[in-house]
């Protein structure tokens, strides 16, 4: 494996009791300042893949490295260097947004001034700070999405995981939201996130993943896959193969 | 134990801290739910205190008090075993927030242990309090030397540990049978079942073998069974040795056996835990569905049929709101087939008297079982965030609750109506005084319905972070469940007194008229809670 692929994941494939697969022989590689798109259809297998990476799904078939670590035998490392947002943030409602930002930190041992200077930071920019000192049970999906985002970047994680991060968003979060992936990107970190939204993955991602019934039916670069069209054009024609 | 799990465990407990709630929350009427929630789980504490002094008393009137510590450490144990394993699978499984936590860098043994842990901590206060009473009941009666109190605070907080790890163990034992399946949610709800029906019937079971090995003469007296229970279960006999004879050696058994067991059942639980929540989390949609002839139904029933799926849906829901009209059922068949005098022999030991004179507290007994947990006590909190759903209809408030009290009626009534036909038989109640049992089984359970739903309304609570906190541990629950189980003990004894000065056709009028009079006031009572907006 070459040293700067964040991401690898190797012929992982996820059945359920049922015997249906959710995800069937999936390979892919995130490198280091990736932006890195998966779309499909709702019930494709994409949160099955994603959550499958981020060691909350256990799987039998295949293998997922993070910055060459298995998800499998070595969690807690691939864990340490991992940060994830679900689709729907399921957060400690009773407690504040504060509170819940600090149990992060504290979770990856940032220090007191670190902590400060990052939460100060992108909370300003989601503009969430004059509700940090309310109880989570009290805010909009937004705001919850909002604090998810940044208990998430609070460690500086050397991959992000995203699961649909821009569902509930204000105009101007999703912006923000995609100028911090950008800068985290320039930064090395790589990012693997899925979408419903084409125009963002298009805008933002420089490689594309599309799965359908649970296989890749196409990857690469946006350039390669696109060939001149649409993300668009190119997701519905592949989806009609 | 590290950091980590120390920070995680800090974390459960703030979030669900009703100090915190109070603290940051700006909802007048939740503070002030807040309040009235200490206060009714203060009165709570006081009648378990009142309970464990009682039992001492009682114990110490009879000269029987060495056997208190022993029937301590049973009734802690008991406890702690069935209220664990009742909450095992939504608290150690399944619970909302596991994909943030798996996905943070904690390991799976460190997540189920502090999720152990959390539990422990937040029914510790229960079990001293019984505990420490009884210390309190046993220290007038026995006049131990001064060193037994501090070890008997000590131990008390290890009692609850090993049946807690057997309770966790068994449910994940449930969790891991039930993963390998399709219907993973039916598998283990009739796993949970069976296991507490085993449970319930273990005293029988213990009792027979002692019979078959001619030791029942010693059952004579009050305390020989905890004391043969306890040369059963070594823990009560250790917590007993600890506190009677001072025995350092046995306090430090009980200590090191809570942590090894501790130990070994995270150890083993950790490997598979990410597989079982895998399991338990996701299922695929099966895509074959047929759109075919669908059915209307009214306002009422279809509440009545939301009210169905969603304890169906939830195995922590349907265990707890199936158990008690199950083993009413059960006990009723067993009654009919063994024979009502051999029923009442296991549990009132070779004591000679007309056992006809136990025929009115027939419905109370089965009351007992039937009236455990009323859905309509938990149901209007379980509607959690979902709570939209409902307020956004154009029903009424009134036609919701109805709707839900009347799903309430339609699982208590049929269990009430086999159970108290099969033990009337057995029996051999008369047709008339059988007719007005049933009569009383019916007020009872429109009453526990009525009752439930003025505290599941006046105790409702939407911000729940696990279903558990409102089927289990929810002030609803709690002030409907305590006082009418309490209630229901004192009114068998009761029944059974006056049954022997009036006759039975008119004890049974008397206490119709009194649960109906009760149930219509409850009911009234939601109907104007209804209207106001309550």
């Amino acid at each position: 494996m070459s040293e700067n692929v964040m991401l690898e994941i190797r012929n992982y494939s996820k059945s359920y009791a049922e015997g249906k697969k959710a995800a069937d022989n999936v390979s892919l590689s995130v490198m280091s300042g990736d932006i890195y798109g998966f779309i499909g259809h709702n019930g494709a297998g994409k949160s099955t893949t994603i959550r499958a990476v981020v060691g909350v799904l256990d799987f039998t078939e295949g293998e997922i490295f993070i910055d060459g670590h298995s998800v499998k035998t070595e969690p807690m490392e691939c864990k340490k260097i991992t940060a994830y947002i679900p689709d729907n943030p399921d957060l400690y409602e009773n407690l504040t947004g504060i509170q819940y930002l600090n149990f992060v930190a504290d979770v990856f041992s940032i220090s007191a001034s670190e902590r400060e200077e990052r939460i100060r930071k992108y909370a300003d920019l989601f503009e969430i700070t004059d509700a940090l000192g309310d109880l989570i049970g009290s805010y909009s999906h937004g705001m919850k999405q909002k604090v998810a985002i940044i208990s998430a970047l609070i460690h500086s994680p050397k991959l992000l995981v995203l699961d649909e991060p821009f569902v509930g968003l204000d105009p101007k979060a999703t912006f923000t939201l995609k100028e911090i992936m950008h800068e985290m990107c320039k930064q090395g970190t790589a990012i693997f996130f899925s979408t419903h939204v084409l125009d963002v993955a298009e805008k933002l991602c420089n490689k594309v993943a599309i799965i359908k019934h649970g296989r890749i039916v196409s990857s690469g670069t946006m350039e390669e896959l696109t060939e001149g069209h649409s993300l668009e054009e190119t997701f519905l024609e592949a989806d009609n193969e | 134990m590290n950091k980590n799990s120390i920070l995680l465990l800090k974390t459960l407990l703030l979030s669900t801290s009703q100090r915190n709630i109070f603290k940051y929350s700006t909802d007048k009427k939740k503070k002030k739910r807040i309040v009235w929630g200490y206060i009714g789980t203060t009165i709570l504490y006081a009648m378990l205190v009142a309970f464990g002094i009682l039992i001492c008393v009682g114990y110490g009137t009879y000269g029987f008090i060495e056997a208190a510590p022993v029937m301590c450490a049973l009734v802690i144990s008991l406890l702690a075993f069935l209220f664990t394993f009742f909450k095992t699978n939504g608290y150690l499984f399944n619970f909302k927030e596991y994909d943030m936590l798996m996905s943070l860098p904690f390991s799976s043994s460190t997540v189920a242990a502090c999720k152990f842990l959390y539990m422990y901590l937040k029914s510790l206060p229960w079990y001293l309090s019984i505990s420490l009473s009884m210390m309190i009941g046993y220290g007038i009666y026995a006049h131990p030397n001064f060193l037994i109190y501090p070890l008997w605070i000590i131990l008390a907080f290890f009692l609850p540990v090993i049946p807690m790890l057997i309770a966790a163990f068994l449910g994940f034992l449930v969790a891991r049978i039930s993963a390998g399946f399709r219907k993973t949610n039916i598998i283990q709800t009739v796993l949970t079942m069976l296991i507490v029906i085993l449970g319930f019937s273990l005293r029988f079971i213990i009792e027979g073998v002692f019979k078959n090995n001619k030791v029942e003469e010693t059952l004579k007296k009050a305390s020989d069974f905890t004391e043969n229970a306890s040369g059963i279960y070594f823990p009560a006999r250790w917590f007993s040795d600890s506190v009677t004879k001072g025995n350092v050696l046995s306090a430090l058994l009980l200590v090191a056996t809570s942590a090894l067991i501790f130990a070994l059942v995270f150890f083993i639980v950790g490997r598979s835990y990410r597989n079982i929540n895998s399991a338990l989390k996701s299922h695929a949609a099966s895509k074959n569905y047929k759109m075919s002839g669908q059915k209307q139904r009214s306002v009422r029933q279809a509440i009545v049929f939301k009210e169905f799926k969603r304890m169906t849906g939830s195995t922590t829901y349907m265990t707890n709101a199936g158990v008690g009209p199950i083993l009413a059922v059960l006990i009723g068949i067993v009654t009919l087939v063994a024979g009502f005098g051999r029923i009442v022999g296991l549990v009132v030991h070779d004591v000679n008297f007309d056992i006809g004179m136990l025929q009115p507290a027939i419905p109370f007994v089965i009351y007992f079982f039937i009236g455990m947990l009323a859905t309509t006590a938990c149901s209007p909190s379980l509607e959690g965030k979902n709570y939209w759903i409902l307020q956004s209809l154009p029903v009424e408030k009134k036609t919701i609750y109805q709707g839900k009290m009347l799903f309430n009626m339609y699982l208590t009534v049929p269990a009430m109506a086999l159970s108290t036909l099969c033990m009337c038989i057995s029996a051999k109640v008369p047709v008339t005084d059988m007719v007005l049992y049933l009569v009383l089984g019916f007020a009872l359970c429109c009453f526990s319905t009525a009752w439930g739903c003025v505290c599941g309304i006046k105790h409702m609570r939407l911000d729940w972070e696990n279903e558990v906190e409102v089927i289990k541990q929810g002030s609803a629950v709690t002030i409907y469940l305590l006082p009418n189980m309490l209630v229901v003990m004192g009114l068998v004894v009761l029944v059974v007194f006056l049954g022997t000065r009036l006759d039975h056709k008119l004890l049974a009028l008397i206490f119709i008229l009194i649960a109906g009079l009760l149930a219509g006031l409850s009911y009234r009572w939601v109907m104007s809670m209804c209207r106001t907006g309550d």
